[in-house]
């Protein structure tokens, strides 16, 4: 296990644990992107870029896994209003920005099995998705879930119970 | 943490991550992208400055053009009274008679003893 305090994260060590930690922030990136995996590329890079370029710097508390969940969160969301911010403007029509929802391409990838947990998280408020895919996909305590989500543990806990209840009875009904 | 019966929804949520990881792009190429785009920022940067200072103007123009459209001359009829230059030449002399009831008999006469 590679040292992550502060003194050690040099660029060379900082780019190995990115590295080893690529595909789950990814995948973290693609929950908080809603499945849009150009959005999700794009929140990873500018995260990738803030980390390099030392705008966003680990102080050691915590994991670095978690730390960098957080960034990544936290650009999601930065880019996800910019985008919002675009769509307003008439410039918007020359790009098209991503809706948040998933792309054409990734829906069809998708099994039947992860398309249903999709459509049912996709009913889910955003706080108890986040925590659900942090602890059901990224294996993460609650505790490391909140401070991922930037809330109390007994928020994160709360979120928790509901968000599984709604997606059992989501993906139950799904079933019959 | 998760539970006996949070089984499937475990199994549901692993293989999501199975189909992700299989879609994940290569993390040096990831890099490279993000490298790539901290070259073209500075241009992206202007850009949006530029945009956003035409819609400060935009809005500066529309909320001031808005505003004067909305500020409108009050004027009550009622309490205008215009006097031309010419008026005076209406007045004739004595048409205060014309205007007035003329009376017959003393003024403070009471009408009760009639």
């Amino acid at each position: 296990m590679p040292d992550t305090t502060a003194c050690a994260m040099l660029p060379e060590a900082l780019q190995l644990e990115l590295d080893r930690l690529h595909a789950p922030a990814y995948g973290w990136a693609l929950a908080c992107c809603r499945g849009d995996r150009p959005a999700a590329e794009d929140a990873l890079q500018t995260t990738y870029l803030k980390i390099l370029d030392g705008r966003a710097r680990f102080d050691g508390r915590g994991s670095f896994r978690t730390w960098l969940f957080s960034v990544v969160r936290y650009t999601a969301a930065e880019l996800r209003r910019r985008n919002v911010f675009w769509r307003l403007l008439p410039l918007a029509l020359l790009a098209p920005a991503a809706d948040g929802r998933p792309d054409p391409a990734t829906a069809l990838a998708q099994s039947e099995t992860t398309g249903r947990l999709v459509a049912a998280l996709d009913k889910l408020p955003r706080r108890q998705r986040e925590v659900l895919h942090l602890v059901f996909y990224q294996d993460l305590t609650i505790a490391e879930a909140a401070a991922v989500a930037g809330v109390s543990v007994g928020t994160a806990r709360t979120h928790y119970e509901r968000g599984k209840a709604t997606l059992r009875t989501l993906l139950g009904e799904e079933r019959e | 943490m998760i539970e006996h019966d949070d089984h499937h929804v475990k199994q549901a949520f692993e293989a999501l991550r199975r189909e992700d990881a299989a879609g994940t792009p290569p993390f040096a190429a990831t890099i490279a992208a993000a490298r790539a785009r901290r070259t073209a920022r500075p241009r992206r940067r202007a850009l949006e400055l530029a945009a956003a200072v035409i819609v400060l103007v935009a809005v500066v123009v529309i909320s001031i053009r808005r505003e004067r459209a909305g500020v409108r001359l009050e004027i009550d009829l009622a309490t205008v009274r215009w006097q031309a230059p010419t008026d005076f030449l209406l007045n004739l002399p004595g048409d205060e008679l014309l205007r007035s009831v003329p009376q017959l008999g003393p003024r403070d006469l009471d009408r009760r003893t009639l």
